[in-house]
């Protein structure tokens, strides 16, 4: 049985997200707990002093730790978005139905004339403003992808340099990082994860099914039906 | 606007890139004096071996089969005056006209991990005085 919208508090409200935001602090104290206690065997092999937790949450070797990450889930998100206006997987829940790609007319997305009283003033507007608001959640996710993916190039260069002076080696310019294997290797590593999890989703919602979740079809709906959310 | 906020963060970027080479040269001045101090072979024995760090020090006596105070004169440091200096995170390289200088930094400052070093193309440098 469902409540009712208006006996919603603010928390079972935006449980969703008070939820994920929560786990992602914890993971990411996790990291921090496990990176330092790595960093400081490291410390141990090489002769040298152990870091605190303050020193290594604040060094270029955990700040790249997480934008190495953030960048890919951003790029996810941006290829994801715009892949799925393109391109269809018949039977998927994560999918248009076939036959209806592309951007759609203006009467079925609500824009311009065709905007109702709830829609948002930018999508009645026309002009630029409808332009940039029909592309804002595309063009958001591009641009974090690139401030991150750029941030971890940079905390990228610093952590590299670090340790090549360690290693006594020389150090390179930040030009000259992004010709060296560490920061592509980065790069691909994450973005691999990031394309098997969106193919995966795609191709298991087809056949798979999770009562309850938005993100499955239906139980009983079958396996061509696409489109379809439970 | 989301290009008004995407150019303000390109800005932010740029200035986290000026801000690392800013916070490094801050310790460049130090590092630099580390080195040079060690390299003077006029220096006192005594000092010179206290700005080696433990484990270099340790390295060195051993190899050496003697005490650092007895050994540090006759190691051959070209030394000279520092050329440049690059410091990221606890690590430091210093060039000086007739040697490199590799150094960590410690509770007690910085110390010098290696010296002596001359650079093989791609390989590590090659150092008389080295770490563990």
């Amino acid at each position: 049985m469902s409540r009712r919208e208006d006996e919603y508090g603010f928390v079972r409200a935006n449980a969703l997200s008070l939820a994920f935001g929560g786990l992602f602090l914890a993971t990411l104290v996790g990291q921090a707990l496990s990176g330092v206690a790595e960093v400081n065997s490291q410390q141990v092999v090489d002769g040298l002093e152990p870091v605190s937790l303050l020193e290594y949450v604040t060094s270029s070797s955990f700040g790249v730790d997480v934008m190495e990450n953030w960048q890919s889930e951003y790029l996810q998100f941006f290829l994801y978005i715009f892949a799925t206006v393109w391109l269809v997987q018949r039977g998927s829940s994560e999918s248009k139905e076939l036959g209806t790609e592309g951007t759609e007319s203006d009467e079925e997305q609500k824009v311009g004339r065709h905007a109702d009283e709830d829609s948002p003033s930018w999508a009645r507007a026309g002009g630029l403003r409808t332009a940039l608001f029909s592309r804002s959640l595309g063009l958001l996710m591009g641009a974090l992808f690139l401030l991150t993916w750029g941030a971890s190039s940079v905390a990228g260069w610093a952590a590299f340099n670090s340790e090549q002076l360690a290693e006594r080696q020389d150090a390179v310019s930040w030009l000259g990082y992004l010709g060296e294997a560490d920061f592509w290797n980065r790069s691909f590593q994450n973005w691999q994860s990031e394309m098997l999890a969106v193919g995966s989703m795609a191709i298991f919602s087809v056949y798979l099914r999770q009562r309850g979740s938005p993100e499955s079809k239906p139980v009983g709906a079958g396996h061509h039906a696409t489109g379809q959310t439970g | 606007m989301v290009f008004g906020r995407t150019g303000a963060a390109v800005a932010v970027l740029a200035a986290g890139v000026l801000l690392l080479a800013g916070c490094a040269s801050a310790d460049a001045p130090e590092v630099g004096e580390v080195a040079s101090r060690f390299e003077d072979p006029a220096g006192d024995p005594g000092e010179r071996c206290g700005l080696l760090a433990p484990a270099t020090s340790a390295a060195f006596e051993e190899d050496v089969s003697a005490a650092c105070v007895d050994a540090v004169q006759d190691l051959p440091l070209g030394g000279g005056s520092v050329e440049s200096v690059e410091v990221w995170g606890g690590n430091a390289q210093v060039r000086l006209t007739g040697d490199t200088v590799f150094l960590t930094e410690t509770t007690a400052g910085w110390r010098v991990t290696s010296a002596g070093c001359t650079p093989r193309a791609e390989a590590p440098y090659d150092c008389e005085v080295d770490g563990p």
